[in-house]
């Protein structure tokens, strides 16, 4: 019997399946049909490398030529690898990959969060060990004008449904810490995301909070979710600059994968 | 299970090639598979087993069995099947179309397109019931054996049922019992008079479950709407045919974009190994 923490080690691989295995999740995107020559530059191999890569796959019908029998699309033999018993990855499962690694870099505290009507609900993450620790309260309902994953998720509607949300919401009682909502301020901020692609807030008080939340994208160039990650700003505030990019990549990566599923919320393909 | 041949000029070696035997020998079973498990099934040394499931985990395509030495699918493979899908551009198409009929039934609707001899659940919209069916989404069956594909056989030009039962003979080695095949034809006659295939619900006894052809502009089925609940026979059939028949005007206006793009591969040449179902796994254990 195998030891339960079974270690994953590169010379435990084997590295001419690992190589055609990386080549086949290449085409796990909504891009259809690659050539040798961007896969190679894609993924940093040898032409020659991923040559072979693909003529093994072709053998096997996982990947084939398209119709013009110059480049490369899924093969209908992925079908096969299903299984009827396990269920698919949920929302939550998808972005945990992505999640982990945001905590990893930046050793903050890192949400997930999803809409429900008027509210933002925290689903899942990451505390952080360090002092100044944000609490995740998991299934804790903001209004989306307080926080800066619900400004993510209202500055990708459409402008009538924002200000519809304004109407229903501009004389609303703040509750403890959150603001009254401006309008003009709220505006503000929603068109700095859109031009930006990202969120941030300077929450203050006793210790000062900076947060930063990102939109995770559907099929449909609708909202799955946010992601944010936040702490302290005397800690998070002066490595922001060079964090940013890399969890910006990090989310590209992410939404590569979300974006092959619709939110849409009469049906949505992917539970939670 | 046969594990894979080696070809004759193989781009790769034979370990290789054991990786996706490992993985499909893990898609096929019932319960999270251990290195001896597939060891013993695939007749393959352990220390092979050992690092295609390594190999495989490391890619993602398997993932550990709650921390213990087992392996089940991992996320990899359902991210594949996923692009797939979505390489067919009635998947998106036709979500809005879908949308309207489970709004007006309350049942999940699927679209499934022909794939060779076979039908792919290629999009769904869930009912809005308390209870509705969660179907999976590419699932395949051969035509003959889905409600789906039925409605979509019944609507192919005359003579492709004898060339489905050379397929089934030829390729996968059936041939299917001659009281089946007349069965088969019985209801594609009474599909093609009413327009529609309905089959019989278990639980909701007098109703059925309805599936709707959709036909390019030479009227071939491509494709079958599915309502899965107890919805025919019903007043409102006519507004779902009507639902359908915007679909089918969408895919006429521009016939070239809804084209599979499998559509080059001749269709005998698509053999797939259909997942198996829970009861056709409990019948090959008892077997």
């Amino acid at each position: 019997m195998l030891p339960v923490t079974l270690g994953i080690e590169n010379r435990e691989q084997n590295k001419a399946a690992a190589r055609i295995l990386t080549v086949l999740s290449s085409f796990a995107s909504n891009i259809r049909q690659f050539g040798i020559s961007e896969l190679s530059q894609h993924l940093g191999m040898t032409k020659n490398m991923v040559y072979r890569a693909i003529k093994t796959l072709e053998e096997q019908d996982y990947v084939i030529r398209d119709p013009a029998g110059q480049r490369y699309q899924l093969g209908f033999r992925v079908l096969e690898l299903q299984n009827t018993f396990s269920p698919e990855p949920t929302f939550r499962t998808l972005c945990a990959p992505a999640m982990q690694q945001i905590h990893e870099l930046t050793g903050e505290t890192v949400s997930l969060t999803v809409r429900a009507h008027d509210f933002t609900v925290f689903i899942d993450g990451i505390e952080t060990r360090q002092p100044g620790v944000w609490r995740l309260q998991i299934g804790a309902l903001r209004p989306l004008h307080v926080n800066t994953t619900g400004h993510v998720m209202l500055a990708f509607l459409d402008d009538e449904e924002i200000e519809q949300y304004i109407r229903r919401h501009q004389h609303d009682e703040p509750a403890k810490d959150d603001m009254p909502l401006d309008p003009d301020l709220l505006w503000q901020d929603l068109h700095k995301i859109r031009r930006n692609g990202y969120a941030t807030a300077l929450r203050p008080g006793a210790l000062p909070m900076l947060s930063l939340a990102l939109p995770i994208w559907d099929a449909e160039d609708f909202l799955h979710g946010a992601m944010s990650v936040g702490g302290p700003n005397e800690r998070f505030g002066p490595r922001f600059d060079v964090l940013l990019p890399q969890i910006q990549i990090m989310m590209q990566a992410l939404c590569q994968r979300t974006r092959l599923y619709s939110a849409n919320a009469a049906g949505s393909e992917i539970t939670l | 299970m046969k594990t894979t041949k080696k070809p004759k000029r193989a781009a790769i070696n034979s370990s290789a090639a054991h990786v996706f035997d490992v993985l499909r020998n893990v898609c096929d079973g019932a319960e999270p598979a251990g290195v001896s498990d597939i060891s013993r099934r695939l007749s393959l040394t352990g220390s092979t087993v050992f690092r295609a499931l390594t190999t495989l985990e490391a890619s993602g395509y398997l993932s550990r069995y709650r921390n213990l030495p087992q392996f089940e699918l991992g996320m990899m493979p359902y991210l594949l099947n996923r692009a797939l899908l979505n390489q067919f551009e009635l998947t998106a198409a036709s979500r809005p179309f879908l949308q309207k009929l489970a709004w007006e039934t309350g049942e999940t609707v699927s679209l499934n397109v022909r794939l060779g001899w076979y039908s792919l659940r290629l999009s769904g919209i869930y009912g809005s019931r308390d209870i509705y069916h969660r179907d999976r989404l590419g699932e395949l069956a051969l035509l003959h054996q889905s409600l789906a594909g039925r409605a979509i056989l019944a609507f192919l030009p005359e003579g492709t049922l004898p060339e489905l039962a050379d397929f089934l003979q030829k390729e996968l080695g059936e041939k299917p019992a001659p009281a089946e095949w007349s069965a088969l034809q019985a209801g594609i006659d009474l599909a093609r008079e009413r327009g529609v295939h309905a089959e019989v619900l278990q639980m909701s006894p007098g109703f059925s479950a309805v599936a709707i052809p959709v036909r390019d502009h030479t009227k071939t089925a491509i494709a079958c709407i599915t309502i899965n609940g107890p919805v025919y026979p019903s007043e409102t059939l006519q507004a779902q045919l009507a639902i359908r028949d915007d679909l089918e005007r969408l895919i006429a206006a521009t016939p070239e974009r809804f084209v599979s793009p499998f559509a080059h591969i001749p269709a005998h040449k698509m053999r797939l190994q259909i997942p198996r179902t829970k009861l056709e796994r409990d019948e090959f254990n008892r077997k």
